[in-house]
């Protein structure tokens, strides 16, 4: 597993400016995250954090999970009172326009929120595997270890799966989240499709933005999660 | 073979097309939801009720459009939803599990799952509670899937049922979200004003990659409610239709500028390109094609670009469809039932180049995603449909070989009991058996 950091960089998992020289990407910046800057896949600058409103959309599904440790846990109670980014992934999805720009999103935040403690002290990130086969904790333990050794600390993002379908899919039912099983088990990109979706839950533990292809843009996504700490601080319009 | 095209764990479906644009769909939809990439199974119809026709509900209509099917060209399903509602628009979400579609009489919203068995889609829910949810919008029209939920665009409100209308979010469960009131000269919430904000609505469209949404605006419930002569002769009547296109930023949904787009600019459709940095609408009432572009220095612009037909004769331009190149702009005009392709791979210059006459009267086009299949359905509202002899109401499928339509089938709504048919949305098993 020593190349997968190297792999997820080739795939876009981890931004490859941030793997050489993270704190020169920071140097002026009071939202680390808009050192990521422009692209062509995101050509704006992204709005001011608190200048806009994040409605509710429904009520974060609770459900049981394993973390790459073994340990059962309730969803909820990994929430804790913080703000939550929950990304549904599979580890042996190598499409770099799927799970990887997902698992790419959660690096950027984690890059954002160790260089900001008003964000890192209140956000929670985790990955929830729907491959019960393949992602056992011991699988996501090594894919975890392996990205720890290239960036430091991942104990911040968690890495989580279930027992086994009856316990993911009524998760997968809750939260909207359809996947399917490709037709070639043995596609090279991964046997499962799904439509990539990421999700924003806020400590009173409601879904407050949903994100997919197109929108996974950790400027975004960081400015939402400013925005959720600004109206926890009566500084927004709030939900 | 159908293919699909999935925003997710499934590229090698892109790659064998040879990298298409990531973000084109079939008919113009939403970028945020899997694409019918090869030939579509089914074309889902969302037809008015007409009292004494059938049993003179409002319905959706499901056609086998399956090369080599025995009931190719033929409805297979038809599921009325009860009464008239003065069906019109819909769409699908993001998930393509389900279809939401919309009556602008009684503002319900009625969502069919189109997953469990695309052949024959059930209606599973019904929105009835809109107006009061919305806060006050009146006509739900389109239904544009965002990820996990739908923006509906309103048309009017009820405290006047004029045009002043608000964009409306609801969850994929059908759960309203929020409501974005158009902006208006009296609140224009930041929005740059170039002439008017007239706070009308019909079509609302996103760019992803620049952040920004375009929405354009029609008329009320006043006035599309009426009788389409009878309002033709009420002076005040005919001064109550939209005249902007507004941008918005998309992610904090608020408006950026109001651009004047006079005589009723409809249908939204942004180009594909990873770099067309534009996007077509078409004014009903004058008859032109407009681009709304970024220009060089970043500013967002609106200019009318091409006359559609003779704009003296009121062709009144509804639908619009651009190719998955953006090269090929196809519009249908209502009153003399003819589409007319654009070769809009200039977009400041649009240049016509091809143009027949589908019928009587025509609404709706809608094409497949490589362009070699298009549809149309005739019914714009049910007191504008022409009448007598002239109100044809048909689906009609043609191919499409580059230099002209060669027509496929045809389906008689009238004389099959259906009724008016509207906006087609396409389907495929292949969706979800996969």
């Amino acid at each position: 597993m020593a190349t997968l950091a190297g792999a997820l960089i080739m795939a876009g998992a981890v931004p490859a400016a941030q793997a050489h020289d993270p704190e020169a990407l920071t140097a002026g910046h009071e939202r680390p995250e808009l050192s990521f800057g422009r692209s062509e896949q995101y050509d704006y600058d992204p709005p001011l954090p608190g200048s806009y409103r994040l409605p509710a959309i429904k009520p974060a599904p609770d459900g049981r999970v394993l973390d790459s440790k073994e340990r059962l846990h309730q969803l909820h109670a990994l929430m804790d009172g913080r703000i939550t980014v929950l990304a549904f992934i599979y580890t042996r999805c190598s499409d770099p326009r799927g799970c990887p720009l997902a698992i790419s999103l959660l690096y950027d935040l984690l890059f954002v929120a160790r260089r900001d403690p008003a964000i890192g002290g209140s956000l929670r990130l985790m990955a929830l595997s729907f491959d019960v086969e393949n992602d056992t904790p011991e699988v996501l333990a090594d894919y975890a270890g392996a990205a720890q050794k290239d960036h430091g600390a991942a104990g911040e993002l968690l890495f989580l799966t279930t027992r086994g379908e009856a316990e993911l899919d009524p998760i997968l039912e809750a939260y909207g989240q359809p996947i399917g099983r490709k037709l070639d088990a043995a596609d090279p990109f991964g046997p499962y499709t799904h439509q990539l979706r990421v999700f924003l839950i806020d400590p009173e533990r409601r879904i407050r933005n949903i994100y997919s292809l197109g929108f996974l843009d950790p400027r975004l996504v960081a400015t939402d999660i400013r925005t959720l700490l600004l109206e926890r601080r009566g500084q927004s319009p709030g939900g | 073979m159908t293919r699909t095209l999935w925003t997710l764990c499934g590229l090698t479906l892109v790659l064998a097309l040879g990298g298409s644009p990531a973000l084109a769909d079939e008919t113009c939809q939403s970028p945020y939801m899997a694409k019918i990439t090869g030939q579509e199974e089914y074309v889902y119809v969302w037809t008015l009720g007409v009292q004494g026709l059938g049993d003179g509900s409002d319905k959706l209509v499901t056609v086998d459009v399956r090369p080599g099917s025995s009931s190719y060209g033929k409805v297979v399903a038809s599921t009325s939803v009860g009464g008239r509602h003065e069906a019109h628009h819909g769409g699908l979400t993001d998930d393509r599990r389900q279809l939401w579609v919309s009556g602008l009489d009684t503002s319900k919203i009625f969502i069919f799952d189109v997953a469990a068995d695309p052949g024959k889609p059930k209606l599973v829910k019904t929105i009835d509670d809109f107006e009061k949810a919305s806060g006050g919008v009146v006509g739900p029209h389109g239904a544009y899937a965002l990820p996990g939920r739908m923006l509906i665009s309103g048309l009017s409100n009820n405290k006047d049922h004029g045009g002043r209308t608000a964009l409306v979010e609801y969850s994929n469960e059908g759960k309203h979200i929020a409501t974005h009131w158009m902006p208006t000269a009296e609140d224009s919430n930041g929005a740059k004003i170039e002439s008017v904000a007239d706070g009308y609505g019909y079509d609302a469209r996103v760019l992803p990659r620049k952040n920004v949404m375009l929405s354009t605006s029609f008329t009320g419930w006043s006035n599309y409610m009426m009788d389409f002569g009878k309002m033709l002769q009420d002076a005040d009547a005919m001064k109550r239709f939209g005249q902007t296109a507004v941008l918005w930023d998309f992610h904090a949904r608020t408006p950026k500028k109001v651009f004047h787009v006079p005589g009723a600019p409809l249908e939204v459709r942004w180009a594909w390109g990873p770099r067309n940095n534009y996007a077509f609408t078409t004014t009903a009432l004058t008859s032109q094609l407009w681009l709304i572009y970024e220009d060089e220095a970043g500013e967002w612009q609106a200019k009318a670009v091409a006359d559609i037909g003779d704009p003296s004769k009121i062709p009144l331009p509804v639908d619009i469809s651009l190719s998955a190149d953006d090269s090929l702009l196809w519009i249908d005009s209502f009153m003399d039932g003819t589409v007319r392709a654009f070769d809009v791979s200039d977009p400041h210059q649009p240049k016509q180049v091809y143009e027949k006459v589908i019928g009587k009267q025509l609404n709706m086009v809608s094409q497949s995603w490589d362009g070699e299949r298009l549809y149309f359905t005739t019914s714009l509202l049910a007191n504008w449909d022409k009448k007598g002899a002239d109100n044809e109401q048909f689906l009609k499928a043609y191919d499409w070989d580059g230099t002209e339509l060669k027509h496929r089938f045809s389906i008689d709504f009238n004389d099959a009991g259906l009724g008016r048919p509207h906006i087609m949305r396409f389907g495929a098993k292949s969706l979800y058996s996969n």
